[in-house]
């Protein structure tokens, strides 16, 4: 395949030159491949979607992992639902936390975005913080939820889409189980979908968190190659005061670490939450 | 079928080809009998002539036809479409790598898995025929590009597929604006003639009907319909009269021609193009003088390569490489059943065993049906390229 064309819409596609082929494999129903694009660097797809690149996955791992991680202001423990190819890990990891637990599929995952994928994880999974776990995220946070086992402070579900392997980190139940993963200020954000062409997704998730948290909201970042304007990632907590963490206090803290973020900043933060008057009313109408 | 003399009128071509017996013999002893011999050069050849016969036209190989991965490979790389119908043609593409934008998923009746499925393989161009089927991918609209299927029925035709599916002509209005409302776009319409059509003058005829249909909703819809789905239904040449594919078309080009130039138009092509590609060879296994007739017993049969002579009422010629004065013959297959007759009351020069005797036309429909009956092996599907060979 000397072109990938994106199979997501019928009527508008966007294609990309495969100008290497590093890697790809098909099983039975799933066809992942890693390739070079002069553009955009290193591109990873599954199932003729585009899920990360290196050019531009740092506005959506910086959005995902830093958002709720200096909102909450006082995270030990993360947990990671997928995100194989390590670049939420990469972005966790630069906090001063205590563990992260990475729940992944698929151990293989793991070893190719290691070898194909290297500068998403530039090293995370060689950290001692991390506790990876191979295993269903879904099976992983009903169990934990049902245990003894220690909550956590952050839940970031890095998924693919809700059609394909994806769906069921989408179902309500998923919610309601990861709520009870989490310590009692804890916070989950989830991926969700880009509501210019998706406002299906964005209005099912609504559905789905709100009988589960105190504070469902949305909040979003552009991703150029989430082809369609801005992406929306699912925020739930039951922590009021999360959502109005000052200015003042993010400055700070940010002073303190070393976070060096390409998109990710203070005002970025506070400006995420405010919605496009089209995502805002898909929300009031789910 | 109580006189003696010949009911089966197919063609049947009787003279000795002392190559072409070499060859087929070489393959036999490499792979067995019986077998299916797939001449890609064949393939390309029909494909290229139905591309120039409908010029403009984009063509989807229909999947079912003849599910093999060596036949998705030739249409691949002549650039040709697929035309799949469940997840286990989409394996088969998978296997070659075919974009889902390269393919369309036809069949109008689905479950939510297979829409599902479809979507996870790439496929977003979705057929339709009612609104129950239409409220199924309510979930999925913001991907999907539905086309709405027509029923047109054929009295030319030899398979009547407009029994089974298609919505009448005049349904299509109200179905357009249930989409509309429930957030579809249907993006076109789609029809299926019937199958080995005698003429085209059903396509014509659906072709101008569709055009009518399209037009109306046009002046009204905020989303334009621009796809038309011509189906198949263009034959393969059982009567081995020569078929001419280009005057076959000719009624659907100047049909075509005058439609608007921003339309796309779009046809799902299998039996023309894979027929003629595959040959069967079988070996008479056995012989029997029963009620006046000269039985043959091969070992293949309508269970196996020969099942669309039951499914798809197809007739396929035969070729011996024997000369002689014509006994009436019944040549069955190598099955218990009664039913196992390729041929009844055929007139043709005598055969021994170890004889081969070959199916013609039998690309399509033929392996695609088959059984397991009698735990019987299948023939196996060997792949040749006539024009390497006759290069060397």
């Amino acid at each position: 395949m000397k072109h990938f064309k994106e199979t997501l819409y019928d009527a508008v596609c966007q294609e990309y030159r495969v100008d290497k082929l590093y890697f790809e494999s098909k099983t039975e129903h799933q066809h992942l491949m890693i390739f070079h694009n002069a553009q955009l660097g290193r591109v990873m797809t599954l199932d003729g979607v585009v899920q990360t690149t290196e050019a531009d996955e740092f506005i959506y791992h910086e959005m995902l992992a830093h958002v709720p991680i200096l909102a909450h202001g006082k995270v030990k423990r993360v947990l990671i639902i997928g995100g194989g190819d390590g670049g939420m890990l990469r972005e966790v990891l630069k906090h001063p936390i205590e563990q992260v637990t990475q729940v992944e599929i698929d151990q293989a995952v793991v070893d190719m975005a290691i070898e194909h994928l290297p500068n998403h994880s530039a090293g995370a999974y060689d950290d001692p913080r991390l506790n990876l776990v191979i295993a269903n995220g879904f099976d992983f946070v009903k169990n934990t939820a049902n245990s003894r086992d220690s909550k956590f402070d952050v839940i970031i579900s890095d998924s693919t889409d809700p059609i394909g392997p994806g769906e069921v980190l989408f179902s309500e139940d998923f919610y309601a189980y990861a709520k009870a993963c989490l310590n009692d200020n804890g916070i989950l954000v989830t991926q969700n979908g880009v509501p210019f062409f998706q406002e299906d997704e964005v209005q099912n998730t609504a559905r789905r968190m709100q009988p589960h948290f105190k504070d469902r909201r949305f909040y979003c970042a552009p991703i150029p190659t989430y082809y369609g304007g801005f992406m929306t990632f699912a925020w739930g907590t039951d922590n009021l005061n999360a959502i109005s963490v000052s200015p003042e206090t993010l400055e700070k803290q940010l002073e303190q670490l070393n976070l060096a973020t390409r998109y990710y900043n203070a005002g970025i933060h506070q400006a995420a939450f405010a919605l496009p008057e089209y995502i805002r009313s898909a929300v009031a109408r789910a | 079928m109580n006189t003696i003399g010949g009911h089966d009128t197919r063609p049947l071509r009787c003279a000795p080809d002392s190559t072409l017996e070499a060859f087929y013999r070489a393959l036999i002893a490499q792979h067995g009998s019986p077998l299916l011999v797939f001449d890609k050069a064949i393939l390309r050849q029909k494909f290229r002539a139905l591309q120039s016969a409908l010029p403009g036209v984009e063509l989807y190989y229909a999947v079912k036809a003849h599910p093999d991965q060596h036949i998705i490979e030739v249409i691949n790389q002549l650039g040709g479409g697929f035309d799949v119908a469940s997840a286990g043609e989409m394996d088969l593409l998978l296997e070659h790598k075919v974009s889902g934008r390269r393919t369309i998923h036809t069949h109008p009746i689905k479950k939510d898995q297979e829409i599902r499925d479809a979507l996870r393989f790439g496929a977003t161009t979705f057929v339709v025929d009612n609104l129950h089927e239409l409220r199924k991918l309510v979930p999925y609209r913001s991907r999907v590009g539905v086309l709405l299927r027509v029923s047109f029925r054929s009295s030319s035709a030899k398979v009547d597929l407009s029994k089974k599916f298609g919505c009448a002509p005049n349904e299509v209005f109200d179905l357009v604006s249930n989409a509309e409302a429930l957030g579809i776009h249907i993006k076109g319409l789609s029809f299926h003639v019937g199958s080995q059509c005698l003429d085209a003058s059903k396509h014509v005829e659906a072709i101008n009907e569709c055009a009518n249909l399209i037009k109306t909703i046009n002046q009204g819809a905020s989303r334009p319909l621009s796809v038309l789905d011509i189906g198949g239904g263009f034959p393969a040449d059982y009567e081995l009269t020569g078929l001419d594919i280009d005057a076959f078309c000719a009624p659907i080009r100047s049909a075509l021609a005058s439609l608007p130039s921003d339309w796309h138009i779009i046809a799902e092509p299998g039996r023309y193009l894979i027929a003629p590609a595959v040959t069967s060879i079988t070996t008479v296994t056995g012989l029997s003088r029963r009620g006046g007739y000269q039985w043959y017993y091969l070992d293949d049969g309508v269970y196996g390569s020969f099942s669309g002579q039951i499914f798809d009422h197809a007739v396929y010629p035969l070729q011996i490489f024997k000369t002689g004065a014509p006994v009436a013959s019944i040549i069955a297959g190598p099955t218990c059943d009664s039913i196992d007759v390729i041929a009844e009351d055929i007139l043709m020069p005598e055969l021994e065993i170890g004889d081969l005797v070959m199916g013609l036309q039998m690309g399509a429909y033929t392996a695609a049906t088959k059984t397991r009956f009698n735990s019987i092996p299948d023939a196996k599907l060997i792949v040749v390229d006539s024009r390497e060979q006759s290069a060397k």
